[in-house]
């Protein structure tokens, strides 16, 4: 390191990261040209809890491993310990997994362009699209009773079926949705203050994509059409066409751009579902003891490829589980996104990546039990409408 | 299956030792018996070299009694997984680093230096990954005789049950 250069710490904990990760940035005036990152900051020791409990109990740790991709993960873990018990999930069941799926896409694309817009700047559009990722959320806490971790999937199938107050809800929701999308796309299309903010950022090429084995959307803005619900179909996706967003930016710019045109892909997938779902049960018996064996399987999570390895061992209590999240992919490329860069782009080229960094160390953030508060949902608006009128403003009149 | 069919033709005809210690498991996985570190060597450079497995997705620990498990995942443009096996005693599990194949594999590397002891040769300097700064040395957690609940979180300590006494209170 020469007199010039100085090392930047920026985190574990910072404002421009959503979760705690270290990244040590050696900077030459304001240019970046060395990054160390640490992770880690979450790790709970998951895949070792999974060894003490039974194959039904790990569904709801693995159901935890990420709040914003939780059906994928619980998705995998039930497409491993089916096949380890050789259970097939009925028709109507592997519908219902790829509706939720589409709609967790949904949902973490719109998330996603939020957190993108705010760190730079735009919080117009951070505010319209999480205003809309609401409305998807709004679905699911209708379907499965909670707004992340939805609880759908159970070993052999679903747990809950779709009725017609859910299936109107569904189809309301995609019809005000699109038109808002198309929205989006416009303006990530048209403005130019956008669009000259992310080109050229946080680039990764295509041979440094295959380099550093990038996964999902960071993957196919480099014009890999890196996807697992084509490679390699699962469920009811061996039924239906998925079209593969690519792009060749191969930048932030590029990111955007594929994640808002799958936005408009799932919901086509979503009514590609609605209309062809076959009558049936949803739930297959799936036996306490699984025989021994070993299985690796891959499912397409918002952020891309999440590959599960499950090895049983003829018991009720799984001999090893380990979970590769898609984060865990996209951060070899990380470093080599943001060495060139400048230190302001470096909050939006980490953003670029959607990392999830609960993901990355398959933890879960449990505060002590003591002084524990559970409120409902008229305590907690009454705590926050207290909370903001002693900073002046008083929300009481808002209808919700 | 065609395709991979052709890889395990390849891989056997290519290293004679393969023979009957590589299998498909089903479409797109491919597995091999546990490998000697001189023929994992082997097999592994001319898998990312000649065969266009150009990416790992991860390494895969486990703890097989006396022995570690290390199971290398790797992917080519078909996106066909071979999965090639090692296995290393648990007294001496010393790796050497295959970083400089698959860059993308340090993370999972440092994890197996980390949760299972591994002592990996040739890994890139760089912050340890998964456990926090003061963990005590010499605990490995994913190890199968490593138990959670002797782990005391207030003095990060690890203790076990000493005495006879304590052992039968258990």
């Amino acid at each position: 390191m020469n007199d010039n250069q100085i090392v930047l710490p920026i985190g574990p904990q910072h404002p421009s990261l959503d979760e705690p990760g270290s990244f040590h940035i050696t900077l030459e005036g304001e240019k970046v040209i060395n990054a160390v990152i640490g992770v880690g900051y979450n790790h709970r020791g998951l895949e070792k809890a999974c060894e003490s409990k039974n194959y039904i109990q790990n569904l709801y740790i693995i159901e935890r491993v990420c709040g914003i991709c939780s059906h994928a993960h619980s998705t995998a873990y039930c497409m491993a310990v089916e096949e380890l018990a050789g259970v097939t999930v009925p028709p109507r069941a592997e519908y219902i997994r790829v509706i939720v799926a589409e709609l967790e896409r949904l949902h973490s694309h719109l998330l996603w362009l939020g957190v993108a817009c705010h760190e730079i700047g735009f919080d117009t559009m951070f505010m319209y699209s999480w205003r809309d990722r609401e409305k998807v959320l709004d679905v699911l806490a209708a379907f499965g009773g909670n707004r992340v971790n939805y609880g759908v999937n159970t070993l052999g199938g679903v747990r809950r079926d779709l009725d017609e107050t859910i299936l109107e809800l569904i189809v309301k929701t995609l019809d005000t949705l699109e038109e808002e999308i198309k929205l989006f796309i416009d303006i990530a299309m048209t403005e130019t203050t956008l669009i000259n903010r992310l080109k050229g950022v946080g680039k990764l090429s295509r041979e440094d994509a295959i380099h550093y084995g990038a996964v999902g959307p960071v993957a196919r803005a480099a014009g890999i059409a890196h996807d697992m619900r084509v490679y390699e179909p699962y469920g009811a996706y061996r039924e239906i066409p998925v079209n593969v967003i690519t792009d060749t930016h191969a930048d932030v710019y590029g990111r955007t751009l594929v994640r808002m045109l799958e936005t408009q892909e799932s919901i086509r997938i979503i009514r590609h579902c609605l209309k062809s779902i076959p009558d049936g049960d949803i739930t297959m018996k799936v036996p306490r003891r699984i025989p021994a064996g070993e299985v690796i399987v891959r499912v397409e999570a918002p952020r891309g490829e999440d590959v599960h390895y499950l090895r049983s061992n003829g018991t009720d209590i799984l001999d090893r589980i380990r979970v590769r999240a898609p984060t865990e992919a996209n951060w070899h490329g990380m470093k080599h996104m943001l060495e060139g860069g400048y230190l302001a782009d470096v909050p939006i080229t980490i953003a670029a990546i959607d990392p999830c960094y609960s993901c990355t160390d398959r933890a879960i953030v449990v505060r002590s039990q003591e002084n524990t508060n559970v409120m409902d949902w008229k305590q907690l608006r009454h705590m926050s409408v207290d909370y903001y009128k002693k900073q002046g403003i008083d929300f009481a009149a808002c209808k919700l | 299956m065609k395709h991979e069919e052709h890889i395990v033709k390849t891989l056997c005809s290519r290293f004679p030792f393969l023979e009957n210690r590589v299998y498909i498991q089903k479409e797109k996985r491919i597995f091999t018996n546990p490998l000697s570190a001189d023929e994992f060597k082997e097999v592994i450079r001319y898998a990312h070299n000649e065969m266009d497995f150009y990416r790992s997705t991860h390494v895969v620990g486990t703890d097989d009694g006396n022995t570690l498990g290390l199971l290398y995942i790797l992917a080519n443009q078909e996106e066909i997984l071979l999965a090639l096996r090692k296995s290393v005693p648990k007294e001496n599990p010393v790796v050497q680093s295959i970083s400089d194949l698959y860059p993308s594999i340090v993370l999972h590397e440092r994890e197996l230096v980390d949760l299972f002891g591994v002592v990996v040769i040739g890994l890139p300097e760089g912050p340890a990954y998964p456990l926090p700064d003061g963990w005590p040395k010499g605990n490995y957690p994913m190890r199968k005789d490593w138990n959670p609940k002797y782990f005391n979180k207030s003095t990060m300590q690890y203790e076990p049950p000493q005495t006879k006494e304590e052992i039968k209170n258990e």
